[in-house]
């Protein structure tokens, strides 16, 4: 019972800020909205019991990626931010069909999850474990090596992000003359 | 039915208490603030008011309150309140996951003095702990004026270095104890008999930084920097609200982060502790008390350190804190984390 008036209101909550992100004019208020997006869903995973997942969810989603978006946004100026008409409008249109493509992709995704993820076999294990051991055992032996994958992903991104930030010694026009 | 009243019953008081010990004690630790660095600038401090200035945060309290509420003419009024409500509430929320002391006994209910003991309240607390920064990003958006705005800048990008070192510096303790939740950390501290400052020196060290960073001490508060920008992110604040900023910064969570550094570190509620050996307890004339005060005399003890640091220590550039996150101490704990990874089956055994 309690479960489910928590669930209801954090559901509610989230198709209500993603409404906000979406349709707000002010962008501080869209990026606050989907900073509210976040912490809900962090709050529907908490409910499910997925405490790891719920916690991560804050800790990467609302605090770490969100607040970049804050730092950029917050140093444009207020006039800047409250413009009505989007300067993209046509670009907007072009790439529809696109979006509406991987909106079906992660459809698919998703119910291709559904039908593979266990039932009820990991419930046990998750009683004698707790969360984050359970995640880690699973994530460490069944998918060690789409986990390798990721990681290597990252540190290619990581380094890629060295390279970019570095200083020059020479600036592109010396190299060039 | 009447234990689940007598559990909700438990929960309303332990709200109340943390709330009141939370809020009362940070608007009275400014007093201790001005008296610590009264002494240290060889000065007697607030004297008028009360016996030795006792009185002195109710008077100013009573000051902020009366004072006129001043708006910037072009600011945002919603975002400049919401910015008030994102900085108290994410600080006092990090107390729901903070152990004060063993469970015990009274009048036949079990008692944890603990809100939640949740299985990821670590991740609870830095999660918590960096939402901060969202306020004063709005405060020094909504204010509409240069200085706020430098100084909210500066703040969120010493947040961003530091959120990262700190997460790395708590995964030490973390592996020795095997459990993310701060009570069984505690509890492991002491079935180890082991306190993790002595194999977690550099983790420690690195913890403190990142928490005077985090919280904008000196020698990181260049959010603040009253020489250049006039007091930063709060400077179009007035009133009560003025004062709600530095309350939560300076005292609320320092308190809370020194109070996950003490269950982190040093073993928590339990007495002086030698490696491997055991524990002696020079109050154990307090009976059950004892752990109790055994935590608020750490807690204390490292607050005032943070105070010490505060009012002698000048300020660092911001390129220089940002580097030092970065190149200095992100690498120190990785280091630490190898070391620790090696250390940890002697530990467990």
């Amino acid at each position: 019972m309690m479960q489910w008036i928590a669930f209801l209101f954090f559901a509610s909550m989230t198709l209500l800020s993603a409404l906000g992100v979406v349709f707000l004019s002010n962008i501080i208020y869209v990026i606050l909205s989907l900073l509210s997006t976040l912490v809900m869903v962090a709050g529907i995973f908490f409910v499910a019991g997925a405490e790891l997942v719920g916690a991560l969810q804050l800790l990467i989603y609302a605090v770490a990626i969100a607040v970049f978006y804050v730092l950029v946004l917050t140093a444009v100026p207020w006039e800047k931010a409250l413009k009505k008409d989007s300067h993209y409008r046509i670009e907007g249109v072009l790439t529809f069909p696109i979006l509406l493509a991987f909106y079906l992709e992660i459809i698919l995704v998703f119910l291709l999850g559904v039908s593979v993820s266990p039932k009820g076999q990991i419930r046990e294990f998750i009683q004698n474990l707790g969360n984050t051991q359970v995640v880690g055992s699973i994530l460490f032996s069944k998918y060690f090596f789409a986990f390798e994958l990721v990681s290597l992903v990252l540190l290619v991104g990581m380094i890629g992000a060295v390279i970019v930030g570095r200083k020059e010694d020479k600036t592109y026009e010396d190299s060039t003359s | 039915m009447e234990s689940l009243f007598v559990q909700l019953l438990v929960i309303g008081i332990k709200i109340l208490v943390i709330l009141g010990v939370v809020l009362g004690l940070g608007a009275y630790l400014t007093l201790v603030e001005r008296k610590v660095a009264a002494h240290i600038q060889r000065r007697p401090g607030p004297m008028v008011v009360g016996w030795h200035g006792l009185l002195q945060p109710l008077a100013d309290g009573l000051k902020l309150i009366t004072k006129e509420d001043i708006f910037p003419r072009a600011g945002n009024r919603f975002l400049y309140n919401l910015a008030l409500v994102l900085a108290l509430v994410p600080a006092v929320l990090v107390f729901a996951v903070v152990p004060f002391g063993p469970e015990f006994e009274v009048f036949g209910v079990k008692v944890k003095p603990i809100l939640t003991d949740v299985n990821v309240g670590l991740l609870l607390v830095f999660a918590l702990g960096s939402m901060a920064v969202y306020a004063i990003a709005l405060a020094g958006w909504a204010s509409n004026s240069k200085y706020a705005l430098i100084g909210s800048m500066r703040k969120a990008g010493i947040i961003v270095s530091y959120e990262v070192v700190i997460t790395f510096a708590v995964m030490g303790p973390v592996i020795l104890a095997g459990t993310l939740s701060t009570y069984e950390i505690v509890q492991q501290q002491i079935n180890q008999k082991l306190w993790y400052i002595w194999l977690q020196p550099i983790a420690f060290v690195v913890y403190m930084f990142a928490m005077l960073a985090e919280t904008g001490r000196v020698p990181f508060d260049i959010q603040e920097a009253e020489a250049e920008l006039v007091t930063g992110f709060t400077v179009e604040y007035g009133g009560i609200k003025f004062g709600l900023f530095p309350l939560v910064e300076w005292y609320v969570e320092v308190l809370s982060l020194s109070a996950i550094a003490v269950v982190l570190f040093l073993g928590g509620w339990s007495p002086i502790n030698i490696p491997f050996l055991g524990f002696i307890d020079p109050l154990f004339f307090l009976g059950p008390l004892s752990p109790f005060v055994w935590f608020i005399l750490k807690v204390a003890l490292l607050f005032l350190f943070v105070l010490w640091l505060h009012w002698t220590l000048p300020r660092y550039r911001i390129d220089q804190i940002t580097e030092t996150a970065w190149k200095v101490m992100l690498p120190l704990t990785f280091v630490n984390l190898v070391l620790t990874a090696v250390l940890a089956p002697i530990v467990w055994r």
